[in-house]
C-alpha cells in the first residue's frame, strides 16, 4: 500500500520528521517496505517562462529559446538581460509559455530510476544549450512525450516539484499487514492511524457531507433500471446517472496525485473514480450511459448476475474472457459489460466522446472476487481492496464524494435522479465490551480507563465508560473489531508496544518433561557421527519413478495433488528411496567410502495414528547406507558392515535376525515396502510380534543398477518407535581373574552361526558355576569345502567368588560341544 | 548365432566381449559400432541394403537378449548367514569396521535445533516434534483460519489427494499441545513447549527459498499472560542464543491465530545495529508472534477467560545461514558430503 505523505498531510497534521514518522509507522501500524523521496528526483528543476524563440541557424526542426527563471538558478551562463539560452525541439514551444526547465547539473527525472542522465551545458549544432525544457514523459509524470509540458499556474523561479506536489515522500507499507484492515487501503485510513499513533484526534470530515453539489434533475430524463439477482454476493449496489459531462484530461494536480501512487491518468471521469478509491479504499466504476443503452434491449438496464454458459466479455485491458460460472458479472439485459469488482468491459468504456455516464459504487463478496481474480489472473487495484472486505456502509458516502467532485469540479454535468441504492440487510458494527483491567492484564500495563478511551476515540471509535468497562462501538469501516481481544490490540498498538514493560513469566521448579524419542535420536545422531557416518536430510517427497525403481508399491504412498514437480509427488513410505538416491552423486563427487544416515517420518496409506484416528500413522524411522566404490572380496558381504553400524546404537544381543528370504511378507504389509530394495538372500529382518520393524542387508541387483550403486553397498532401516532405550548396560566387575578359552566346532554348512552361538551360549549359561560372568565372542568363521564350516568362539569367564581353573572351564566347553554334537552333529576340533 | 556378413560378425564378437564387462549391460546397445552399422545401411547400394539391414537387426536383438538374460542371472546371488557378525573366511583385519570419526557429521539444521531445544529446556520448556502430514483441522480450523479465508492462500500448502496437508507451520501442533496439557494447566503449572520441526510451503526453489524448511515454535499458556511477558521471553531466548545483549523491536502484524500479532526483530547481533550484509539496516526480523487467539484456546478446550497464552514461530535455516555464512539454502537438502562434512 503506497501512501503519499503530502496527501496524508492534507488530512492530518504531521509534526514528525519523515524518518521519525516511518519509524513510528513501522512500530505501530505495519512494516514499511520502502520510502521514496520524490523531491530528490526533481531537485533543481524550476518553472521558467519562454521569452523568445528563434529558428536554429543550423537545424530546421530546432528552436533557440531564451527563458526567464526569475534569476533563481545559480551557476548558469546568462545573457546581459539575465536570461538563459537553450535549444528546444518541441513542436509546441512558443514565447509566453510557462515550462519546466532542467538546468545543467540536474538529472532528467524520466531517467532517474534507470540510467540517470545528468544534463550539462553543451553545444547543439553550434549553439550552446543550457539544459533543456522537458516533456511530461521526461518529467515522469505521464507517458506524453509529444511536446514540452505547459504549466498553467505558477511563476518563473518556482520549484517545479512544489508546483506539482512532487516534493513528496511515498511510503510503501506491506499489504500483508492490512489483510484484515480494508480501511487502510485508502489514504484516509492511513492518515487516521497516523493521527492515532501520534495521540491526536482525527475526524473524517468527508463523512459529514450530506449535500449534493447540485440538485438532481428528474430521473425520466435518462432512465436507468438496475436489477440485482445476487443479493447475497452483492449486498449493496449504488448507481448514479450524470448527464452532459465534459470528458477531458484531468487537472495537473489530479494527474500528479494519481501518478505518484502509480495510477495512470485516463481522463477526468475515470480519474475521479480512482481518486475516490485511493482516498477511501472503496473502488468505483464509470460506464458510458449511451453505450450501455445501445447494448440494452430498450431502456438502459444493468443486471447483476452470474454469466450464462458461453458468455464472453472484452475487458478494459483488451482481453476477451469467458468468466467462471460463479463470477459476479454486470450486464445489460442482453450483454455482459463488466466483471463486478474486478474489471469493467471495453464496450462501455468512458472515452473522449462520452456525454452521459453511469457511476457505480458497490460492495462485492470478498471470497467470490478473490476466486474470480485468481482464476482469470486479474489482479487490479479494485481486487486488492474488495478482497479485504470493504464495508457496505461506506458506499453512499463515497458516492457523494465522487459525484460532487465530478459535477462540482472536474467535469460538470447534471445529476439525473436520486442515487439508485439496492441494498440488503446491512448492519452497523456491534459494540464490544472490554473491561479496563482485562486490557491492562493482557498488555501488562496500568493505563487509566479514560486514557484508553481517548486512544480509541482518536481514531473515531465511539466509547462509553460504564464503571470498569469500556463499551466500544467501532466506526463502520472497522469490520475487524469483534471481540475484547481486538480492543486489547487496538489500545496496545495506539499506545505503542515499544513502551510495554518487559517481565519474564514466573515459573516453578518443576523440570520440564523430556521427550524420549527426541533423546534417543540425539544419542543416535552423536553415536553415528562418531562412527564416521554423515547425517543428511532429504525431502519428504519423492518421484514415483524412484519408488518404481526401488520396487515399492506407490499406491500405498500419499500422493500430493499440487506437487511442484513430479520429483516431489509422493510422500515416502520408507526412507530408503531418497537415501539410496544420494549415493551415486557423492561417489561421482569423488568420495569412495562413506555412510549416510537420515532420521525421518514416514507414512503408509491405510494406517492411522493410534489415539488420533483422523490422521495417518506417522512413524519415526532411521536409515543408513554404507558404500565403497572398491569392492575388496576378502571383506565378504557389505551386509555385515551395515549391521556393525546398527549394533552401535542398540543392544542387539536378543534380536532375532531372520533371513529376509525366510520371512512370510503376507504377515506384514507395510513390511513389504520396507524390505523392497533389499536382496532377500543377503538381508535380515528384525521381527517382533510378526511385524518387521527393521531390515538390514545388501541392495537388490536391479535396484543397485537403477541407482548406480557399487557392489559393496548395504543399508539398514529401523522403526525408532520400537527401540525403547539407547544401548546402555553395565555389569559389575569381578575381583578375580578371568579365564579365556576357545572352542572350534565343525558343523554342517547349513547350520547358522546364530543357531550354534545361541546353543553354546545357553549351554554355558546353564552349566556354568554360580556367581560368574561370561562373554562369548566370535573369533573365526571358516569354510573350506561346501558341506562343512568351522566356527571358533572365545569364552571369557570370571567369578565374583574365587579363581576358576582352566580345567573346569575346558569342561564347560566340552559340555557345550556335546550339546552341539547332539543337536547339529558338531565336531569339536 | 552366426552372421553371414563378415563385418557384422566381427562387430558381434567385439560387442559381446564388451557386454560381459559392462556395469550396465544394456549400455552395449548404445555402442558406436552398432550405430555405425545402422548408418552404413544408408550408404549401401539398394540391392544389398535389405540383407545387411536384416543382419544388423538380428545383432541388435541378440545383444538385447544377452543384456536381459545376464540381468536375470546376476539376481541369483549366494545366500549369506545373516545371523553371523561377519562373513565366512574373512581375515581378522578385514572384519566389518566403522569409519573414521573425523569423517562423521551431524546435519547443521539438526545441530541448530539441538541448540535451540537446549536453551528452551533450560528455560523450563518441553520440546515436542511436529507432524509432517496433518489434517485441515489442525493446520487451519483449530488455528482460527475461517474457511475460504484469504489468509489460507499465504500458506500455499501442499495437499494429498485425500486432502491431508503437509503442514506449512509448526503451529499445526498447537491444538494438540494445549489440549493434552489441560490438566497440568488446571493444576497450576503453565504449558510451556518448544516445537522445532520440518514444515512445507508450495514455493519455487531458489537460493533463498525452499519448499521444505524448519521452524521453531514456542507455545506458552498460563494465567494472566501478557504481551510484556511474550517480549521478555523472546528477548531472553534470543539473547541466550546469540550470546549477547540485544535490543528488540515489534511491528504489528496479522495472523489469524494470534491477537494481537507481531513481527519481532532484534538488533543485529553481528554488527550491533551499524548495518551489515546480514541485516541490512541494523535489525534482524527473526520471527512472528502474538497472544494466542481466544478461539484457539477455546478449540483446545481451555477457557480463554481464565487462561491466556503467547506463541511464536521462526525459521531455523536463516539462523544457520547467517551463523556460518551459507549463501544458498538448497545445500541443506542436497545430501552433498562436501557440504555435510563441514559440520562436525
Amino acid at each position: 500500500m503506497k501512501v503519499s505523505l503530502n496527501w496524508v498531510k492534507e488530512l492530518t497534521d504531521v509534526k514528525l520528521t519523515v524518518d521519525e514518522l516511518v519509524e513510528k509507522i513501522g512500530v505501530q501500524l505495519g512494516a514499511v517496505e520502502e520510502v521514496i523521496d520524490l523531491g530528490k528526483k526533481y531537485e533543481g528543476i524550476v518553472v521558467a517562462k519562454v521569452v523568445a524563440c528563434e529558428k536554429h541557424p543550423n537545424a530546421d526542426k530546432l528552436q533557440v529559446c531564451t527563458i526567464d527563471d526569475g534569476g533563481t538558478t545559480p551557476d548558469v551562463k546568462r545573457g546581459k538581460d539575465g536570461l538563459v539560452q537553450l535549444v528546444c525541439g518541441a513542436p509546441n514551444v512558443a514565447a509566453g509559455l510557462l515550462v519546466a526547465w532542467l538546468p545543467p547539473g540536474t538529472v532528467v527525472p524520466g531517467s532517474y530510476d534507470k540510467e540517470a542522465f545528468k544534463l550539462e551545458a553543451r553545444e547543439i549544432r553550434g549553439v550552446v544549450s543550457n539544459g533543456m525544457l522537458a516533456s511530461p514523459s521526461e518529467l515522469a509524470i505521464s507517458d506524453d512525450h509529444g511536446g514540452i509540458l505547459e504549466i498553467d499556474d505558477a511563476k518563473p523561479g518556482d520549484s517545479f516539484s512544489k508546483v506539482y506536489g512532487l516534493d513528496d515522500y511515498i511510503i510503501d507499507i506491506e499489504n500483508k499487514m492490512f489483510t484484515h484492515r480494508p480501511d487502510l487501503f485508502g489514504v484516509l485510513g492511513v492518515a487516521r492511524e497516523i493521527a492515532g499513533i501520534q495521540h491526536k484526534a482525527f475526524h473524517t470530515k468527508f463523512w459529514d457531507w450530506n449535500r449534493l453539489a447540485k440538485p438532481p434533475l428528474k430521473a425520466e430524463l435518462l432512465p436507468l433500471q438496475v436489477k440485482n439477482e445476487l443479493p447475497k454476493l452483492v449486498p449493496r449496489f449504488m448507481a448514479q446517472v450524470i448527464r452532459g459531462v465534459e470528458v477531458k484530461p484531468s487537472s495537473s494536480k489530479q494527474e500528479s496525485r494519481l501518478s505518484r501512487l502509480g495510477i495512470k491518468s485516463i481522463n477526468n471521469i475515470v480519474d475521479v473514480t480512482n481518486w475516490a478509491m485511493m482516498l477511501t479504499g472503496q473502488p468505483m466504476h464509470a460506464y458510458d450511459y449511451d453505450k450501455v443503452k445501445t447494448l440494452s434491449g430498450g431502456q438502459a438496464t444493468i443486471v447483476i448476475r452470474h454469466p450464462k454458459p458461453g458468455e464472453k466479455i472484452k475487458l478494459l485491458n483488451g482481453k476477451i474472457i469467458e468468466p467462471r460460472p460463479e463470477a459476479i458479472v454486470i450486464a445489460t439485459d442482453k450483454e455482459l459489460i463488466g466483471i463486478g469488482g474486478v474489471m469493467g468491459g471495453a464496450d462501455t468504456e468512458v472515452d473522449e466522446n462520452t456525454k452521459n455516464i453511469i457511476l457505480e459504487c458497490a460492495n462485492f463478496d470478498m471470497y467470490s472476487i478473490r476466486r474470480t481474480a485468481m482464476e482469470h489472473g486479474l489482479f487490479t487495484e479494485a481486487v486488492t481492496r474488495f478482497t479485504k472486505g470493504q464495508s457496505p456502509l461506506q458506499n453512499d458516502k463515497v458516492m457523494l464524494l465522487a459525484v460532487n467532485s465530478i459535477v462540482g469540479e472536474e467535469a460538470g454535468g447534471d445529476l439525473i435522479g436520486e442515487f439508485i441504492d439496492i441494498k440488503g440487510d446491512i448492519r452497523p458494527p456491534v459494540s464490544v465490551h472490554a473491561r479496563h483491567d482485562f486490557i491492562n492484564a493482557r498488555l501488562g500495563l496500568e493505563l487509566g480507563i479514560k486514557e484508553m478511551a481517548k486512544l480509541l476515540e482518536n481514531v473515531e471509535f465511539d466509547v462509553a465508560i460504564n464503571g470498569p468497562t469500556l463499551a466500544v462501538t467501532p466506526p463502520f469501516w472497522r469490520t475487524d473489531i469483534e471481540i475484547p481481544e481486538d480492543i486489547v490490540e487496538e489500545v496496545g498498538r495506539l499506545y505503542g508496544y515499544d513502551h510495554l514493560p518487559l517481565e519474564l513469566p514466573k515459573r516453578s521448579l518443576t523440570p520440564p518433561h523430556k521427550d524420549k524419542l527426541i533423546e534417543l535420536k540425539n544419542q543416535i545422531r552423536n553415536t553415528l557421527a562418531a562412527a564416521g557416518a554423515n547425517e543428511l536430510q532429504n525431502y519428504s517427497f519423492v518421484h514415483g519413478d524412484l519408488l518404481d525403481k526401488i520396487g515399492q508399491d506407490k499406491e500405498r504412498a500419499f500422493k500430493l495433488s499440487n506437487a511442484l514437480s513430479p520429483d516431489l509427488q509422493y510422500y515416502r513410505t520408507t526412507l530408503a528411496p531418497s537415501l539410496l538416491d544420494k549415493v551415486h552423486m557423492n561417489l561421482k563427487a569423488g568420495h569412495n567410502e562413506f555412510a549416510l544416515f537420515e532420521f525421518g517420518k514416514v507414512h503408509y496409506k491405510g494406517e492411522w495414528e493410534p489415539g488420533e484416528p483422523s490422521v495417518p500413522l506417522e512413524d519415526n524411522h532411521l536409515a543408513l547406507v554404507i558404500t565403497n566404490n572398491k569392492n575388496d572380496p576378502q571383506q565378504g558381504s557389505a551386509y555385515y558392515r551395515a549391521r556393525k553400524f546398527l549394533e552401535q546404537i542398540a543392544d542387539t544381543s536378543d534380536w532375532r535376525w531372520v533371513p529376509l528370504a525366510d520371512f512370510d511378507l503376507n504377515k506384514d504389509k507395510w513390511g513389504r515396502n520396507v524390505v523392497a530394495p533389499y536382496e532377500p538372500k543377503r538381508a535380515a529382518v528384525i521381527v517382533q510380534d510378526d511385524e518387521i520393524w527393521g531390515v538390514v542387508g545388501e541392495i537388490k541387483t536391479d535396484v543397485a543398477r537403477a541407482l548406480k550403486l557399487p557392489e559393496y553397498t548395504a543399508a539398514f532401516e529401523i522403526n525408532l518407535g520400537k527401540i525403547s532405550d539407547f544401548k546402555n548396560a553395565y555389569t559389575s566387575l569381578p575381583r578375580f581373574p578371568k579365564v579365556e578359552q576357545d572352542i572350534s566346532l565343525k558343523v554342517p554348512a547349513k547350520v547358522t552361526y546364530g543357531e550354534l552361538f545361541g546353543l553354546v551360549r545357553s549351554e554355558i549359561n546353564a552349566k556354568k558355576p554360580k556367581h560368574t560372568i561370561t562373554t562369548l565372542t566370535p573369533l573365526d568363521i571358516y569354510q573350506k569345502e561346501k558341506p562343512h564350516k568351522q566356527i571358533t568362539l572365545r569364552l571369557s569367564i570370571a567369578s565374583y567368588e574365587r579363581t576358576l581353573t582352566d580345567k573346569e572351564v575346558n569342561g564347560l566347553l566340552d559340555e557345550a560341544a556335546k550339546a552341539a554334537e547332539k543337536k547339529f552333529g558338531a565336531l569339536r576340533l | 548365432m552366426s552372421y553371414k556378413i563378415a563385418e557384422i560378425a566381427n562387430a558381434a564378437e567385439v560387442l559381446k566381449k564388451r557386454l560381459a564387462k559392462l556395469e550396465n549391460r544394456a549400455d552395449v546397445l548404445k555402442a558406436i559400432e552398432l550405430r555405425a552399422l545402422y548408418e552404413e545401411i544408408k550408404t549401401l547400394p539398394p540391392e544389398k541394403r535389405a540383407a545387411f539391414g536384416k543382419e544388423v537387426n538380428l545383432l541388435k536383438q541378440e545383444l538385447q537378449e544377452l543384456a536381459e538374460s545376464s540381468k536375470q542371472k546376476e539376481v541369483s546371488k549366494d545366500p549369506i548367514d545373516v545371523t553371523a557378525p561377519f562373513d565366512v573366511n574373512v581375515p581378522t583385519d578385514k572384519r566389518p569396521q566403522l569409519l573414521a570419526s573425523d569423517k562423521g557429521s551431524k546435519h547443521p539444521i539438526m545441530k541448530e535445533i539441538e541448540i535451540l531445544s537446549d536453551i528452551a529446556q533450560r528455560m523450563g520448556m518441553e520440546v515436542v516434534e511436529s507432524r509432517h502430514l496433518d489434517d485441515d483441522w489442525h493446520m487451519f480450523t483449530s488455528l482460527n483460519f475461517p474457511k475460504d479465508h484469504p489468509a489460507r492462500d499465504d500458506y500455499d500448502t501442499f495437499m494429498t489427494m485425500e486432502g491431508f496437508i503437509a503442514p506449512a507451520h509448526t503451529s499445526t501442533m498447537q491444538n494438540r499441545i494445549i489440549s493434552a496439557r489441560k490438566k497440568q494447566l488446571e493444576a497450576g503449572e503453565p504449558i510451556s513447549v518448544l516445537v522445532p520441526d520440518r514444515v512445507f510451503r508450495n514455493e519455487d526453489l531458489d537460493a533463498r527459498h525452499e519448499h521444505t524448511f524448519h521452524q521453531h515454535e514456542g507455545v506458552y499458556v498460563g494465567k494472566d499472560v501478557h504481551v510484556g511477558q511474550l517480549l521478555a521471553t523472546l528477548k531472553t531466548f534470543l539473547q541466550e542464543y546469540f550470546g549477547k545483549e540485544l535490543e528488540i523491536k515489534t511491528q504489528p502484524f496479522y495472523f489469524p491465530f494470534t491477537e494481537p500479532s507481531f513481527e519481532f526483530a532484534v538488533s543485529c547481533p553481528f554488527c550491533d545495529k551499524a548495518g551489515c550484509k546480514v541485516c541490512g539496516e541494523g535489525w534482524m526480523e527473526i520471527l512472528g508472534c502474538g497472544l494466542i487467539h481466544p478461539n484457539v484456546l477455546r478449540m483446545a478446550g481451555v477457557d480463554p477467560t481464565l487462561y491466556t497464552g503467547f506463541a511464536w514461530g521462526g525459521g531455523v535455516e536463516r539462523l544457520v545461514m547467517v551463523k556460518y555464512n551459507i549463501d544458498d539454502v538448497r545445500y541443506f537438502m542436497s545430501g552433498k558430503l562436501d557440504f555435510l562434512r563441514q559440520f562436525v
